[in-house]
């Protein structure tokens, strides 16, 4: 049943290539071309055998760690610095190439006209199946187009006609070729796993050889097409996407739809549907409504990906992140200690902020023009432990609907249990050692690392995909790290260092192409209950109260993690009045940026 | 606060959803239905099967082929009593708090499956139709012969003569036979319908999450014949003081275990097959598994850790009794819901191994070395052990469990590695260390 490729077979990179490669990402310029060619020619790893027993650390194993399982699109390694440490958050396992080894390697191409909300699609699939741990990389086809034709330039007129010139031909030809040999090279040589296809592809045939041409070098093919036969669905997509183009300005959205739509039948006038029998393929009808599947060979990961496919969800909801209060024995996991009273005041001005905060929302939606609408409901989530069951008591007692789930229980921290860094660097000074060169994957004895988190998570994760009302998650300081950090396309080397001080709300509102959040102040608390666990040396669950730690939190320096600035000095209870909410935005959006305007 | 023992598992909020089965007698329905039911069950989500066929025969013990066709009206009107009849049983039964009810019967007309959905959604229950077709004949005499020829319909008749009978039936329901949304008039139904075993598939509307994990459990569902084989690790120190929890060594015997574990596997699957190996994060089962050769496949898996104790991590149960007596009597009273301070209870420890069932459902032969309560867990799962009754079970050290899953049932085969440990098994109220397990406490 395995189909792993030995790792033996490909290139070792040395690391002072690593060392170039990184930083030639860091480095932000050059046109599509040289970054693409840059970037095809960095060298990835071979996976942290993370679940393999006989897992020995070397430094050769640390500095692949640090490498990236994750890509955007070559151009776009410029604006994303940071996806170049991404690594998988909720990997099941690896193996010595970082596949997973009953899935081999897959081609997932996109089939549809422009305005299916294919890159919406290629979009999350890619951050889902990252998180999973599956190093996956979209190739969009239009960004080689548009190396080869030069930037703002268009493609002759017959460029998608069947009977389409000679030289029209030879340019498509031309495109193709370069994009397949990118994905080649980087199934081949970079160990990728899933590389998605971003494209048209829009007749049987071109669809047949193509899937023949993969399996020659073998690789499997997923087509994954969107078909849209619901008039609405369309024109509002055409309105959400494209009519951002300077063709369209000044125009009344709804025409600018339709002309946009008028456009791109004149310019590709053969669409055939998927019907091929003999490919794998999963049509997905009216965003998501309806889905067929035709499964010669589905694998694990086919299967996965309708799985997320039938849970994910365009309508836009708001999801909300709060801590739970302090509990009476801070330092211990084990005690699952009840709320102080400090952690039920805290409980009580939370609940009544976050409410005032979803009226304000309704009001000033009004205000603007919006229509009248009454409040999406609001769910709450805790985990099964006390404190964050009866952080959640307000909302309760209001009448607000509390589930409870055992998989959003905070990290265990094992042997560390009660224990101050300075005991635990005495005691366990190899773990603490091991620790610190991977604070993500290490476990501590008996603790779990943040990756057995995110593993735990995962079910969680398709809920709240899932999830139609407003959601509420009352979790400690290290669930809200692993589900911020999928929601915001993290790199997994930040999760354990991401920061949630109590006194503020986290918002997050979904968009087409990435999840925007907020942060809202809870004002009035007792500023030594705010600031977030420590991190470093110890894992994070106990010993939240400051006292402990009188370096982290209110003293140390504002810091910039992923867009997230948190300044500790405004947590100060002074500060009754909310400033107004910072965005961020997730850096999945810079990846998928030029898309909005792309016709392919 | 809130009881130690909140019996809270997986939680649907107030979603009531009729899984409605749909397609021609022969395709797997019931295989189906009974699949999704112990899944369900498992997670301790209040699931029933309803089988129309049941009702029926409470009426027709022994009908032939006649009694299903149209034109018979007494037939007819028989089939349609037995329908009503498991319909009112199960709409009391979602009355009482049910929340997956299964109906079992054909449904293959549009009529029928129109007064299915108006009677449920009337009640406020969601409708899940999942449809099986199949129209490859061997495939269908096979199913015939394997499972429908031992059907109480068909008790001391002559085998080809019932096989006739049967197929002699299915003509009659493929006459009015539609299949869903055949025409397009039902497509606002939320359905699954699976073509040929899976290798087309059709999800329509699916509308909230517990929907979607159904479908989903359906979908990983294969019948290639495989076998999974489950050990807990060998004999550990603590196992000799009676300890629970921890991250001990093996003894010498449980070393000894695990230097004879890979010929027991070998011996029992009877071929030179490479095997998968999933392991706990623990010292122990890692150490049981280390002498398996080396084309087999080893993971490790932290869901596969044994529950966890908390606060009494470590302790003997004497200690336990001692420090916390009264959670000592609260385990004793509701071992599956009782939580350990700071830790797990078993029902946790479900939710736990949900995605591993997932993952068991779906390849093919496994091998799992593990711990106790995990064992006890996953083999409930196999072989439908009542959630009161699993935690109790005796599960002994040393032994290899070899299960198979057929359609109706998993066969079960053990062998001893013939290599003595101490018994962890412990008896309610008991805090004795090394107890022998009373007759009632084997499975």
């Amino acid at each position: 049943m395995s189909d792993e490729v030995p790792a033996s077979g490909s290139p070792q990179p040395s690391p002072a290539q690593r060392a170039t490669s990184t930083s030639t990402c860091l480095a932000s310029s050059g046109t599509p071309e040289e970054d693409s060619s840059r970037a095809n020619s960095r060298r990835y790893g071979t996976g942290t055998p993370i679940l393999t027993c006989i897992a020995k650390f070397t430094w050769e194993t640390f500095v692949l760690k640090a490498e990236t399982l994750m890509e955007t699109a070559p151009q776009k390694s410029r604006q994303t610095p940071r996806a170049d440490s991404d690594m998988a958050p909720a990997q099941l396992y690896s193996t010595m190439s970082g596949r997973l080894f009953h899935s081999g390697r897959i081609a997932i191409v996109m089939v549809g006209l422009p305005a299916r909300g294919k890159t919406h699609i290629c979009v999350s699939m890619a951050r889902y199946l990252q998180w999973l741990g599956v190093k996956t990389r979209i190739f969009h086809l239009g960004d080689y187009r548009r190396a080869t034709v030069g930037e703002g330039e268009d493609v002759p007129e017959d460029y998608f006609f069947p009977n389409a010139s000679p030289a029209s031909v030879m340019l498509r030809q031309k495109i193709l070729k370069k994009c397949r040999e990118d994905i080649y090279a980087w199934l081949n040589h970079d160990n990728g796993q899933v590389a998605i296809y971003d494209a048209v592809n829009p007749t049987a045939s071109g669809r047949l050889s193509l899937a023949k041409e993969f399996a020659k070098h073998d690789v499997q093919t997923l087509f994954l097409e969107s078909y849209v036969d619901d008039e609405n669905l369309l024109r509002e997509n055409a309105r959400n996407v494209k009519i951002n183009s300077p063709d369209f300005e000044g125009m009344d959205p709804d025409e600018a739809a339709k002309l946009y739509l008028r456009r791109i039948e004149m310019k590709i006038p053969i669409f055939e549907t998927m019907t091929e029998n003999e490919l794998n393929y999963i049509k997905m009808i009216n965003a998501g409504q309806k889905f067929f599947y035709n499964n010669v060979s589905f694998n694990y990961l086919s299967h996965r990906i309708v799985f997320y496919l039938t849970n994910t969800h365009i309508k836009s909801r708001t999801t909300f992140f709060v801590r739970a209060g302090v509990a009476t024995e801070e330092e211990s996991f084990k005690a699952d200690a009840p709320l102080s009273e400090e952690g039920h005041n805290y409980a009580r001005i939370m609940c009544e902020t976050i409410l005032k905060h979803r009226e304000q929302e309704r009001e000033s939606l009004k205000e603007k023009g919006g229509p009248d609408v009454p409040l999406r409901p609001l769910s709450v989530w805790t985990s099964t432990r006390m404190r964050t069951l009866q952080t959640a008591d307000p909302f309760t007692e209001r009448g607000y609907k509390v589930r409870q789930r055992s998989q959003m229980a905070q990290i265990n921290p094992g042997v560390c249990e009660k224990l101050s860094e300075r005991a635990i660097r005495r005691l366990y000074p190899d773990e603490v050692e091991k620790h610190e060169l991977d604070p993500y994957h290490h476990r501590y004895p008996r603790a779990e690392s943040y990756h057995d988190l995110a593993v735990r998570l995962e079910p969680i994760i398709l809920e709240l995909e899932r999830e139609q009302n407003d959601l509420l998650i009352i979790a400690h300081e290290s669930v809200l790290r692993v589900l911020y950090a999928y929601l915001m396309h993290c790199s997994t080397t930040a999760i354990p260092t991401l920061k949630f001080p109590r006194n503020e709300i986290i918002e997050i509102i979904p968009a087409a192409y990435q999840n925007e959040a907020k942060r809202i102040l809870i004002p009035g608390l007792d500023p030594r209950i705010v600031p977030s666990s420590p991190e470093g040396v110890r894992i994070t669950v106990p010993g939240e109260s400051p006292a402990l730690f009188p370096g982290g939190g209110l003293n140390s320096p504002p810091e910039t993690l992923e867009g997230l600035t948190i300044s500790p000095g405004s947590s100060a209870p002074s500060l009754v009045t909310s400033p107004p909410p910072q965005r961020i935005v997730s850096t999945s959006k810079e990846a998928v940026e030029d898309k909005l305007l792309d016709q392919d | 606060m809130a009881p130690r023992a909140n019996g809270i598992g997986v939680q649907v909020e107030d979603t009531k959803i009729c899984v409605v089965m749909v397609g021609l007698p022969a395709r797997g329905k019931s295989f189906i239905a009974q699949k999704a039911q112990r899944y369900l069950q498992w997670l301790s989500i209040d699931a029933q099967t309803f089988n129309v066929g049941n009702y029926r025969r409470t009426e027709a013990p022994h009908p032939s082929a006649d009694f299903f066709d149209l034109g018979n009206a007494e037939g007819e009107k028989r089939r349609r009593a037995a329908a009503e009849a498991a319909m009112h049983d199960m709409l009391d039964w979602f009355r009482q708090g049910g929340v997956i009810g299964i109906l079992d019967a054909t449904n293959s007309t549009k009529e029928r499956r129109k007064w299915v959905l108006d009677t449920c959604t009337k009640e406020g229950i969601e409708v899940l139709f999942v449809e099986s077709k199949c129209d490859d004949e061997t495939m269908i005499m096979a199913n015939i012969r394997d499972v429908k020829l031992t059907s109480p319909d068909y008790v001391g008749q002559d085998p080809e003569q019932a096989a006739q009978d049967f197929r002699n039936r299915i003509k009659n329901y493929e006459k009015v036979y539609k299949s869903l949304d055949e025409d397009g008039d039902e497509n606002d139904y939320t359905y699954l319908k699976i073509m040929d075993v899976g290798s087309q598939v059709i999800i329509n509307r699916i509308r909230d999450y517990l929907q979607s994990r159904v479908v989903y459990y359906l979908m990983n569902l294969h019948i290639r014949p495989r076998s999974v084989w489950l050990s807990r690790h060998g004999e550990s120190l603590y196992n000799l003081d009676g300890r629970i929890g921890g991250d001990a060594d093996l003894s010498p015997r449980g070393h000894q275990y695990a230097q004879k574990l890979p010929q027991l596997v070998a011996d029992s699957i009877g071929e030179d097959r490479p095997l998968t190996v999933w392991t706990s994060t623990l010292k122990r089962t890692i150490s049981t598994s280390r002498f398996f050769p080396e084309n087999y496949n080893q993971l490790q898996w932290k869901a596969l850790d044994e529950l966890d104790a908390g606060v009494c991590d470590g302790m003997t149960y004497q200690e336990i009794k001692d420090v916390y007596p009264e959670d000592f009597v609260q385990r004793d009273e509701d071992k599956f819901n009782y939580r350990y301070r700071g830790g797990e209870s078993y029902r946790d420890v479900v939710i736990r191994l949900e995605p591993i069932i997932m993952e068991l459902e779906r390849s093919e032969d496994i091998i799992i070395v593990t711990h106790q309560a995990i064992l006890r867990c996953i083999y409930a799962y196999f072989m439908k052990k009542d959630q009161s009754k699993s935690p109790w079970m005796n599960v002994p050290l040393h032994t290899l469990i070899k299960l198979t899953p057929r359609a109706y049932g998993t066969d079960e085969e053990r062998f001893s590695a013939d290599i003595p440990a101490v018994s962890t098994w412990r008896g309610k109220g008991s805090t004795a260390k090394h107890e022998n397990p009373t007759p009632g406490a084997n499975i």
